[in-house]
């Protein structure tokens, strides 16, 4: 049961002629509002039955945090009376619908199409809470409203910043492979293929068996390994939720790691993914050659830091579950002194022993800012603790590096492409 | 439900201060007015404990003679009837009596005593008599004539409104002043009529001076008194606020309360219910280092502060210097002292102090530390 102003109107209108009405009050009373009642009651029952209506939707069922995804509801209307009214799609607030309801007018037997735009704050899935039908009788004074279910869900992406950096980072990879000009010899231990010498080639490179049996002189070409695997881990625990900057520093981990992966498939790499905090949150196992960004981002989307204690003994166990090939382990988590000594490093040299570690972890500028504040007593104090948190990621990296994994430690703006710089340098050392 | 449940008590925790507040109040308010009694107010009321009242005057005579206090002139007339011969009809604030309600009381023919009456009220009941001028009732005046009540009295503070009889007529005369007399008796049919130009000797404060109290008792001398002291008079077909509307008006709230009604239904009902959605954890990332730093002020923990500090300053110059992070301090302070052109000595009391650390002794030390630290590594820049 809904009203509309024109119903207050028209009971004002019964108060002035109770006003006017003189010695007969009473009756003028009773009749007015039983006028007033009957018209509602009668616009009520005319309306159409927002029940009966049959709702379809349509449109995009992934978006890019920060991108607008368009989806579109059509109405039908299956009854013979004239639906008019309005039509709110409800979503959570953080998916930011516009419009956030829109006036119809469906006749009966038709079919109308309406449509909304969401811009997601937030990642992760968006599910549709469900259509509202307001359905105004033919008096336009009163009707009925109904919310129904329309089920749908938009997946909110991971914004993928990072992805500026892939020109300038594939064409150092296209360098490394000597398929950026011809002058520059491909580095690398993998044999390639032979090819005729020009000018300007290492004359370390030539083939002299190849050369003695052909007519011209022939170069060998090298290339760096290909086919290597790499498995990114992020850890999902409760020192991913800390906040960088506005975001948290589990989605600058995801830029990072979306970054290595364009990257590596584009260098011929298979890359495994695994988020883990106590258990595993999310996997995605490579199928063949070529990007799986979608698969990754697909399923990085729904990921949120939990506020539980990692634990990088499991972590460490279900990474050597995953095969006994030698691969790239890359650990996305925070260097927390206190977590990591405690239950990673005792495991890391069976982990570094069969696979090569690199930990990434996202710094925070607000704690290096911090060890620069001077003046009051208290600037004083934070200063030497932010200096005490900055000694112990140095001790915990260099314990680390001693037991033979690779650390990156950079800010949100600088560790995508830090951590790419990484890899293509692992690459061109030959160490994968 | 869990949300149900924190919103109901999130309910009880808004509502248990306002509601104990309201029950303490309500307990102090009957705990104080347990006891108290409620005297009636007003000028000679008889049950009044006001300085103006007349409670001590009737609780005194109420010892040797009963006292009838009536509201209204009908009731007057009835106490009279049930009364005995010997009684008296004391009237007081007779203004508030209608003229055919005087006549009436005057027509009974009772001894009477009037109390300050009105001109009406004198022509009725003591026909004759005149009020002939006041005097300053602070003033005591002398009885001064053969009235028995009077003359067992004595001088009594009946100073006020003075009255006069037409020549000739048979009236005692009582506290003579310049122009007239304080109380003044007159035949009135079969009984007599006392007229008192005051009754401020009758009042709670001034009944214990002079005779006051003796000549009030006196002019009301009988078995009964009727006390008559008329409550305000009320017309009985006065129209009520309600009456006084169009009758249209009222009825006109009807359909009023109903638009609304409508009204707060347009305006209130929601198109759908609001979505709810669970928010994020918002942690900042520097959190647990903040937390430390005020650790570290509430606690003063200056040396922890100083050798974080000193630890911080050497990790940023131990690359610049080309030393390891495990080289002894011999080394490190030799290798500071050479570049920065230094006495040893001044750099290893600045890195490596004495147990007692100098700079951890005060917050103004901890400060002259951190500005030498920076001054050094600025120079190695």
């Amino acid at each position: 049961m809904v009203v509309t102003g024109r119903s207050v109107v028209l009971a004002l209108l019964a108060v002035g002629a109770v006003l006017v009405s003189g010695q007969i009050s009473p009756q003028v009373t009773a009749l007015s509002s039983a006028v007033v009642v009957a018209l509602l009651v009668l616009d009520v029952l005319l309306a159409a039955s927002p029940r009966a209506m049959r709702l379809m939707r349509e449109g995009d069922t992934s978006v890019r945090l920060g991108e607008a995804a368009t989806l579109s509801l059509v109405l039908h209307n299956p009854t013979r009376r004239t639906l008019r009214g309005r039509v709110r799609d409800a979503w959570p607030p953080s998916a930011h619908v516009e419009p956030r309801s829109t006036p119809v007018r469906v006749t009966g037997g038709e079919r109308r199409r309406t449509g909304v735009r969401l811009t997601p704050s937030r990642r992760g899935d968006v599910r549709a809470a469900g259509v509202t039908v307001r359905a105004i009788g033919p008096l336009g004074l009163a009707g009925r409203q109904r919310t129904l279910a329309a089920p749908w869900t938009v997946r909110v992406l991971p914004p993928f910043h990072s992805r500026r950096h892939l020109p300038g980072k594939l064409s150092r990879l296209r360098e490394l492979e000597g398929q950026h000009t011809a002058m520059v010899r491909g580095q690398g231990s993998e044999f390639d293929s032979l090819r005729d010498y020009v000018r300007g080639d290492d004359v370390r490179s030539i083939d002299w068996r190849a050369t003695a049996r052909n007519d011209g002189v022939v170069v060998r070409t090298w290339r760096p390994e290909r086919d290597r695997r790499i498995l990114v881990v992020l850890d999902t625990g409760r020192t991913s939720a800390g906040r960088v900057g506005d975001t948290p520093r589990l989605d600058h981990s995801m830029d990072a790691a979306l970054l290595l992966a364009a990257l590596a498939g584009r260098a011929g790499d298979r890359v495994d993914f695994l988020a883990y905090d106590r258990r595993v949150r999310a996997q995605v196992r490579s199928g063949g050659k070529g990007s799986q960004i979608e698969q990754l981002v697909t399923a990085m989307a729904p990921l949120e830091a939990a506020l539980v204690e990692s634990d990088p003994a499991g972590m460490a166990g279900t990474v050597m579950a995953q095969g006994r090939t030698r691969k790239l382990v890359v650990l996305l988590t925070d260097l927390d002194a206190a977590a990591l000594e405690e239950n990673l490093l005792p495991r890391l040299p069976a982990l570094t022993s069969r696979h090569l570690l690199m930990v990434a972890s996202v710094r925070a500028p607000e704690v290096d800012a911090m060890t620069r504040e001077r003046g009051t007593p208290e600037a004083l104090y934070r200063a030497a603790s932010a200096e005490r948190t900055l000694a112990e990621r140095r001790r915990v990296t260099a314990e680390l590096r001693r037991m033979g994994a690779e650390v990156v430690d950079a800010d949100p703006d600088h560790i995508a492409p830090a951590l790419a710089d990484a890899y293509i340098n692992l690459k061109a050392q030959g160490r994968l | 439900m869990s949300t149900s449940e924190t919103g109901w008590r999130r309910v009880w925790r808004a509502v248990r201060i306002p509601g104990a507040v309201l029950i303490v109040l309500v307990v102090v308010a009957v705990l104080a007015s347990l006891g108290d009694e409620q005297f009636p107010e007003g000028h000679m009321d008889p049950g009044s404990v006001d300085p103006q009242g007349g409670r001590a005057l009737v609780q005194t005579m109420q010892e040797d003679r009963d006292v009838h206090v009536v509201r209204s002139a009908d009731g007057a007339e009835q106490a009279l009837d049930a009364a005995g011969d010997n009684s008296v009809l004391a009237v007081f604030l007779d203004h508030r009596l209608e003229p055919g309600e005087v006549r009436s009381l005057a027509e009974l023919e009772s001894d009477t005593l009037l109390v300050q009456p009105t001109l009406q009220t004198l022509e009725e009941f003591a026909p004759g008599v005149d009020m002939s001028g006041r005097t300053e009732s602070d003033e005591t005046l002398d009885g001064g004539c053969a009235l028995p009540a009077v003359a067992s009295a004595g001088p009594a503070d009946v100073a006020g409104e003075l009255y006069e009889a037409a020549p000739g007529q048979a009236v005692t005369e009582c506290y003579a002043a310049a122009s007239g007399s304080a109380v003044v008796q007159v035949e009135h049919g079969s009984g007599t009529t006392t007229v008192v130009g005051t009754d401020h000797f009758m009042t709670n404060t001034e009944l214990a001076d002079e005779g006051n109290a003796a000549l009030a008792m006196n002019l009301m001398d009988a078995e009964d008194v009727v006390w008559l002291r008329p409550d305000v008079h009320v017309p009985e077909d006065s129209a009520t606020l309600t009456e006084l509307l169009p009758r249209s008006l009222l009825w006109s709230a009807v359909p009023l309360v109903g638009a609304l009604l409508l009204l707060a239904l347009w305006r209130g009902r929601r198109l759908g219910a609001l979505v709810p959605e669970s928010l994020p954890v918002v942690v900042r990332a520097a959190e647990t280092t903040e937390g430390r730093a005020g650790l570290y002020h509430s606690r003063k923990a200056r040396d922890r502060a100083a050798a974080a500090l000193r630890t911080g300053f050497l990790d940023r110059v131990q690359g610049k210097l080309g030393l390891r992070p495990d080289d002894p301090r011999e080394t490190v302070v030799s290798a500071l002292a050479t570049r920065l052109g230094e006495d040893p000595v001044r750099v290893r009391a600045l890195l490596y102090p004495d147990r007692p650390d100098p700079y951890a002794g005060d917050d103004e030390a901890l400060n002259r530390l951190a500005e030498e630290l920076d001054e050094r590594a600025r120079r190695l820049r």
